[in-house]
């Protein structure tokens, strides 16, 4: 029973993928770059909720601090480009092993701290590598990297004139955060990550390494947050550290998954689907207004969300599918066997 | 050789002494009973086995290695897994995926474990269950719950911290004759138990502590006789009750 639920979920998942992939080919849509800029923003912020979602949903890791990881990707493929003069390739390898490495150094510590005093201690991480990267000359300090020009196409990872190659770039993103992640929910990794979170020492008591399981969560988490910074800057062709390396940012990565559902595979893109056109056409509508009026609508709408359904909009829709489910279980429903 | 030895253990919560320098000895196939008043130091005793607790003095052998200091997780996996007296379902995940969780243990790839997962939520009657959220389940299912996750995990030694408190006498009755079930698997069980008239039929040998200190040791029959045993635990009126119940068994 479990295995044909799975399959039928799976369909849905690659159906999506699919229906994406033909959104290029709509012309009216392409036509307008404001849109195919929203677009791209919805599938980067759900591959990064859906990076975070690793260890703060699933791992119950609550990380205000998935900037510095998001921050570390998107210089080392800036690094790569601008100072080194060479393919943003390399650098976002490297750029995805240094934000696993100093994932691992700083969570080992913390993860020795719970609940809250781990939030807390992800929070000041932050701050010290924002003031890092502002003062330390070899990354550019305050004034950052900004991108030469370059010839356009997959190998230079950069397009001028049209968002398709973008596009599609932040759907291979989509696809591969979202599918290692689906991966793992299936697995035994992905069972000793809830386990963990929903009890550390009855998961020990089973076998489980907690500090082992929590560590390569982080990592993993950490590498693919930096991987999705590293789009980020090839998209916006300039980075420095209040862009990247932020609360804001931070705040981000968690607000688009706890809105969306923690936790949950739907739960990132729901969160990005609401969230980030609400922000993108607020600001164009009211960003004359001074910045902020997308927060506004932001907080408002967290504080709605979570005060009717903290399981966030995945939540909302299942409690809506039961509903509709109901009277077919009902018809159904009496083959439970008595033990 | 024994599976499990504890050899002077001690283990003190500052100046509170809570097992004073406890021996005791569990052979493979046997089921061992842990009886004593409340505060003997019976579940401390137990966090100490299964790694929970540090010691804080004394050796604790399993398989015949030393298993002193070594996190809980390490012992579980040398097959020394145990339950908990305080119910600890894994709230948010499925009755069927808690015991997976047991599963995954010996059997990384998926199929082995979800079968070994099935099989155990059978043997524990948990199976009209085994999709609900295991914070949903009423207590005599989480208890149910501890020992199909535990069992999932394939032990040698299982170690119950009383399962059955709480439970009606029918469900005793079910858990009884799911331990038996139990040891006829080849796994030994050392059981953590207030119901008397549950453990004392079923228990090979019985270790009786007080105030921390083992006071007293040997099969079930012999206990009931013993004068320290009835002034701390069991009370006068209630070993008649029991030597009673034996010589009926006896006559009949």
């Amino acid at each position: 029973m479990h295995h044909g639920a799975l399959k039928r979920k799976d369909l849905f998942w690659l159906a999506l993928v699919a229906l994406m992939a033909l959104v290029p080919a709509v012309s009216v849509i392409t036509a307008n770059s404001f849109l195919m800029h929203v677009l791209i923003l919805i599938l980067l912020f759900a591959s990064m909720a859906q990076a975070w979602n690793i260890i703060g949903g699933y791992g119950g890791q609550t990380s205000f601090g998935h900037s510095v990881f998001f921050g570390i990707g998107a210089y080392g493929a800036g690094m790569a480009v601008v100072t080194y003069g060479l393919s943003p390739w390399p650098g976002i390898g490297v750029g995805m092993l240094a934000a696993a490495a100093v994932a691992v150094l700083i969570s080992y510590p913390c993860f020795k701290l719970s609940g809250h005093y781990f939030a807390i201690a992800t929070f000041a991480i932050v701050e010290i590598f924002n003031r890092l990267f502002l003062v330390w000359y070899w990354v550019g300090g305050a004034l950052g990297l900004d991108y030469p020009m370059v010839e356009e196409g997959l190998a230079n990872l950069m397009w001028y004139d049209s968002k398709t190659g973008y596009y599609y770039c932040a759907l291979v993103l989509f696809a591969l955060i979202f599918g290692i992640v689906r991966f793992l929910e299936g697995h035994r990794f992905g069972y000793y990550l809830r386990a963990v979170r929903e009890g550390q020492e009855t998961a020990e008591s089973l076998g489980v390494n907690s500090t082992a399981v929590k560590l390569t969560a982080m990592a993993l988490s950490a590498a693919l947050a930096g991987l999705c910074g590293a789009f980020f800057v090839q998209y916006n062709l300039r980075v420095d550290p209040g862009m990247v390396m932020s609360l804001d940012m931070s705040m981000k990565f968690v607000l688009v998954t706890i809105l969306g559902g923690a936790g949950t595979l739907a739960g990132p893109l729901l969160g990005a689907a609401v969230l980030i056109p609400l922000q993108e056409y607020t600001r164009a509508l009211w960003g004359g207004l001074g910045g902020g009026v997308d927060l506004i609508v932001f907080g408002m709408l967290i504080i709605v969300i979570v005060v009717k359904q903290p399981a966030g909009i995945s939540g909302i829709v299942r409690d809506i599918a039961k509903r509709f489910r109901r009277p077919a279980d009902a018809k159904g429903g009496t083959s439970v066997g008595t033990a | 050789m024994a599976l499990l030895e504890v050899r002077d253990v001690t283990k003190k919560f500052g100046e509170l002494v809570a097992n004073d320098r406890v021996s005791f000895t569990v052979d493979a196939g046997e089921i061992v009973g842990l009886i004593g008043p409340n505060g003997a130091g019976k579940t401390t005793l137990f966090n100490c086995v299964s790694g929970l607790y540090p010691v804080t003095a004394g050796r604790i052998f399993f398989g015949g290695a030393e298993v002193t200091g070594l996190p809980s997780y390490r012992i579980a996996r040398m097959g020394a897994v145990r339950t908990f007296q305080v119910v600890r379902p894994l709230k948010d995940m499925t009755v069927f995926d808690n015991v997976l969780v047991g599963a995954f243990l010996h059997g990384a790839g998926g199929a082995q474990a979800r079968e070994a997962a099935e099989s155990c939520i059978e043997l524990c009657g948990l199976a009209e269950y085994a999709d609900k959220s295991a914070g949903d389940l009423p207590i005599g299912g989480k208890k149910r719950l501890e020992l199909a996750r535990a069992l999932a995990t394939r032990p040698k030694l299982l170690m119950l911290d009383e399962v059955m408190a709480g439970l009606t006498s029918t469900e005793v009755k079910a858990a009884l004759e799911l331990i038996r079930h139990i040891r006829e698997k080849g796994i030994t069980l050392l059981i953590v138990e207030h119901v008397m008239e549950a453990i004392m039929p079923i228990a090979d040998r019985v270790v009786v502590l007080d105030g921390g200190i083992n006071i007293a040791e040997g099969p079930p029959d012999r206990i009931i006789d013993d004068e320290r045993v009835i002034s701390a635990y069991l009370g006068a009126k209630f070993s008649r009750r029991l030597q009673a119940k034996r010589e009926e068994r006896t006559n009949a």
